[in-house]
């Protein structure tokens, strides 16, 4: 009864109800779209490093993988070291190198198609970086590449690649050839890398790293905590950092507070605006009906009843207007994410928006929360005033 | 016929407070009220009419001074309790009608029959039922935007007697009306009085207060005749 009585008294005045439903829907998507991108970058940066599947990273003290060129020397001895901890089943070495790619025989005048990019280098039997999508993974001499940079290429598998380990490209010339045992998709490349991968004995070869690693990932063995055997790493050795997943996690977290904070204020704007709007329609209504509602209390209609049917439109008016929001933040989101994939350095895998039930229902829920808030205060302070106060007041 | 008090006033004094004055708009007053009764209550602008239909209705109490309501102090009831006993007990009618614009004339009728929890069925036989009575049995789903001044008093006046009350009040119920329309309620008031309705209405209109039964005079808050 009293939500048919609201969706009266709105339908009685369209203009007014479209324009708040519109101006609570902006309100519901920005905020939804707010908090989605307050959790989104490392809720999806957290599952990408789930979907490796190693729970401890080692990398040169100090940093994080992929932080700096910087590589961890003795890996060969670290290895040993580190495997002998109760707990760890393994350690993976990998190590990140920039490479010249270039299609076309050495011997031809000028080469078809070149390319910077990165290289990884690692076991193709113990890895979680890459998903193959043709081909096999790269034996001695062979390299995997990425989609676009096979585009790029126009290579194939069985096709030979020259790799150099110069970052100029004005020499044409090669420090090896490999051959492309085909194409894979790699968990953090970002949208304009292409990256490789070969065998880690071939980059160290290559790069004159030997026995180095820019990084490594440790499988920890089934029933042991990894902060406990991160514990124990770290007590046999100092020359590197190990941490588990939920401490890369966090300190992510803490480099994107600038984004959390800003989706914070941004959010607590969007709550404001939608609380202003509705507690001012909400007014304007309690206002246009003082008339009807000392009628109302003087013909004994219940002040709950009055009170219930003014929260009412409020409810309505957030619930239909926090509906259409929660639609326009999925569509939003898309469309900025679309343009955000070209954000530098950040791979295809972590996305900004990262769409979960629980956003959208907080995003929701707050706005009818607030709305139905700021619409209850007028009509509580209209149906508190004296029966014959609100006739004065009506009819002055 | 054996006529039974409904509303007794007994000295009532009603003071407000307008900034640093004190307005004195009923002094001393004592009226009573009885079944079948048909009251009119004139006097200019001001004079005290609305406030004592207010004290009558016990919408407001008296400062001073006693209001009895079928036998009840008004004065010791809560605003809660003199609600609900308005409810079932007193019909209002208001010079500008006070229907709810989005709601059919039968939807306005059925408002105080659903706040006092009529069953749904029930309501909506009895608004019927009193907008026939009230000669609007053609306009049921007419919004009040589209009936005229004096069809959206007679739909006031309908959802006044839907709780089927013990006295009505009416303040006013012409001011908002032509003279035809006019005369059409004052008929209806005067058959709704023949079937037994007790009425007190408070006018300027002195052909209406005319075909009232009974007449009081208020002037400067006190009963001048």
């Amino acid at each position: 009864m009293l939500a048919l009585n609201a969706i009266r008294q709105l339908r009685y005045r369209p203009l007014r109800t479209v324009l708040t439903v519109g101006g609570v829907a902006v309100a519901t998507a920005m905020l939804s779209d707010m908090l989605m991108l307050g959790g989104g970058i490392q809720r999806s940066f957290s599952a990408a490093l789930e979907s490796v599947g190693y729970e401890l990273r080692l990398s040169p003290k100090g940093t994080l993988p992929f932080d700096t060129e910087a590589t961890i020397r003795n890996i060969g001895g670290i290895r040993d070291t580190v495997e002998s901890v109760a707990g760890v089943e393994n350690l993976v070495p990998v190590l990140a190198q920039t490479l010249s790619i270039t299609a076309g025989r050495s011997e031809s005048p000028e080469p078809t198609a070149s390319r910077q990019t990165l290289a990884l280098g690692l076991d193709a039997d113990e890895q979680g970086l890459y998903t193959l999508l043709a081909g096999r993974p790269p034996g001695d001499g062979e390299i995997l590449i990425d989609p676009a940079m096979a585009t790029l290429l126009e290579a194939h598998p069985g096709d030979r690649l020259s790799l150099g380990i110069s970052s100029r490209f004005d020499t044409w010339g090669s420090d090896a050839i490999a051959e492309v045992s085909g194409t894979a998709e790699f968990v953090f490349a970002t949208r304009r890398d292409m990256p490789v991968a070969l065998p880690l004995a071939d980059l160290q070869a290559l790069s004159g790293r030997a026995d180095q690693a820019s990084f490594a990932m440790i499988r920890v063995r089934q029933g042991h905590a990894p902060e406990s055997v991160r514990e124990a790493i770290a007590a046999v050795t100092d020359r590197v950092e190990v941490v588990t997943l939920a401490g890369i996690a966090e300190q992510v977290d803490e480099r994107l507070s600038y984004f959390r904070q800003l989706a914070a204020i941004l959010a607590s704007v969007s709550l404001l605006v939608a609380s202003l709007l509705i507690g001012t329609i909400s007014a304007v209504s309690v206002s246009d009906q003082l008339g009807v509602i000392a009628a109302l209390r003087a013909i004994g209609v219940s002040r709950r009843r009055i009170v219930g049917n003014l929260t009412a439109e409020s409810a309505v008016l957030c619930g239909v207007g926090g509906g259409f929001g929660i639609t326009l933040s999925i569509v939003v989101a898309h469309y900025l994410e679309s343009i955000l994939a070209d954000f530098p350095g950040l791979p295809t895998t972590v996305r900004f928006f990262v769409l979960s039930p629980g956003s959208l229902a907080t995003a929701y829920g707050l706005v009818v929360a607030v709305g139905v808030a700021a619409g209850l205060l007028p009509a509580l302070r209209a149906t508190r005033l004296e029966v014959t106060a609100l006739f004065h007041r009506a009819e002055p | 016929m054996n006529r039974t008090r409904i509303v007794v006033v007994n000295r009532a004094t009603r003071d407000y407070r307008r900034g640093q004055t004190v307005v004195r708009a009923l002094r001393g007053i004592s009226v009573t009220v009885e079944t079948g009764d048909f009251l009119a209550v004139t006097g200019p602008s001001g004079s005290g009419k609305t406030t004592l239909l207010h004290l009558l209705a016990g919408v407001d109490v008296a400062t001073a001074g006693e209001v009895r309501f079928l036998g009840r102090d008004l004065a010791e009831m809560t605003v809660e309790a003199r609600a609900a006993l308005r409810l079932r007990e007193v019909g209002l009618v208001f010079q500008r009608f006070h229907l709810l614009p989005m709601l059919t004339a039968l939807e306005n009728v059925e408002l105080p029959l659903a706040a006092a929890r009529v069953p749904r069925g029930e309501r909506r036989d009895r608004a019927t039922a009193v907008l026939e009575r009230v000669g609007l049995a053609d306009r049921l789903r007419h919004r009040p935007a589209e009936l005229s001044g004096g069809q959206c008093q007679r739909v006031a006046i309908a959802r006044a007697l839907a709780n089927r009350p013990a006295l009505v009040l009416a303040d006013e119920p012409t001011g908002e009306l032509d003279r035809a329309a006019s005369r059409r309620v004052l008929e209806l008031f005067r058959d709704l009085n023949a079937t037994g309705t007790t009425l007190v209405v408070a006018t300027h209109d002195l052909e209406f207060a005319a075909g009232a039964r009974r007449r009081i005079e208020v002037v400067d808050g006190r009963i001048a005749r």
